[in-house]
């Protein structure tokens, strides 16, 4: 029989393999942040687990806590950083942000 | 099936419904549903204060930043050539990772439960950053004034053309 804990990163494992392969395939920009968002929610579920099963559960709020305020401020530079390159070049395709080639 | 296991088995469908879909939009709501699984799951490890914050911040404002953002590259959306076909064929991926993790993954959780309870019990580090967490919440402080000074240099206010 599974224990909760080993079930519960089952799942993990397949959320991250789930954003893993979204930032793997696409050629889209904002697809590429919500890969980015998936990966970082499992690895959210994670430290909770972890967290949990340890009994260190107000450490693992404060990580998740300090986990959640750095996310918010990548996804916020991100998306602003896509929005100004699709206004310079008129694309959101990573295979055009190639302006820094030597 | 417990209600634990049906919250993960929620974000784990709505991660690969916000991967697989067509639409830009649609793929930010599914992210939007994945972080309410997500808060979900956290008030069902008893952790309240995390879970507020990942339904207001998560589930809010960056939903919010990312319907935003698509409704400014609104017009580039089907222009970017993604293979569809990559997509078409992630659950079979899944399915492959699913398969794996349950033959070789397994074991190897388990023995990480065991090495977590060890680690857990000698809490110095745990109890170091929580009672220096004021160093911490000016890490926090200084990147979110560093995200804002970013953004301010990424879009300037536009001078007035005489």
């Amino acid at each position: 029989m599974i224990n909760s804990f080993t079930l519960d990163w089952f799942f993990i494992t397949l959320i991250f393999s789930a954003g893993l392969y979204c930032m793997l395939v696409s050629r889209n920009l904002l697809r590429q942040f919500i890969g980015l968002e998936i990966m970082s929610k499992s690895c959210l579920l994670a430290v909770i687990s972890v967290g949990s099963v340890t009994g260190n559960l107000a450490l693992a709020q404060a990580l998740i806590i300090t986990m959640i305020v750095i996310e918010v401020v990548v996804v916020a530079v991100g998306l602003s950083l896509l929005v100004k390159n699709y206004r310079l070049t008129n694309s959101i395709d990573i295979w055009s942000l190639n302006n820094l080639r030597g | 099936m417990t209600y634990h296991t049906l919250l993960f088995i929620l974000v784990a469908t709505a991660a690969m419904t916000a991967v697989m879909a067509r639409n830009l939009l649609l793929s930010a709501i599914m992210l939007a549903l994945v972080s309410v699984g997500a808060s979900l799951i956290l008030f069902d490890f008893q952790a309240p204060w995390a879970a507020v914050f990942e339904l207001s911040v998560c589930a809010g404002l960056i939903t919010v930043l990312f319907v935003s953002a698509v409704s400014l590259i609104r017009n580039e959306e089907g222009k970017v050539k993604d293979l569809r076909a990559r997509f078409y064929a992630m659950p079979l991926v899944i399915a492959i990772v699913a398969v794996a993790t349950w033959f070789y993954g397994i074991p190897f959780f388990d023995s990480l439960k065991n090495c977590a309870l060890s680690g857990g019990r000698n809490n110095s580090l745990g109890s170091i950053l929580w009672d220096i967490r004021r160093f911490d919440l000016l890490g926090q402080v200084s990147i979110l004034a560093a995200g804002v000074f970013v953004i301010n240099s990424i879009f300037p206010r536009r001078k007035k053309q005489k």
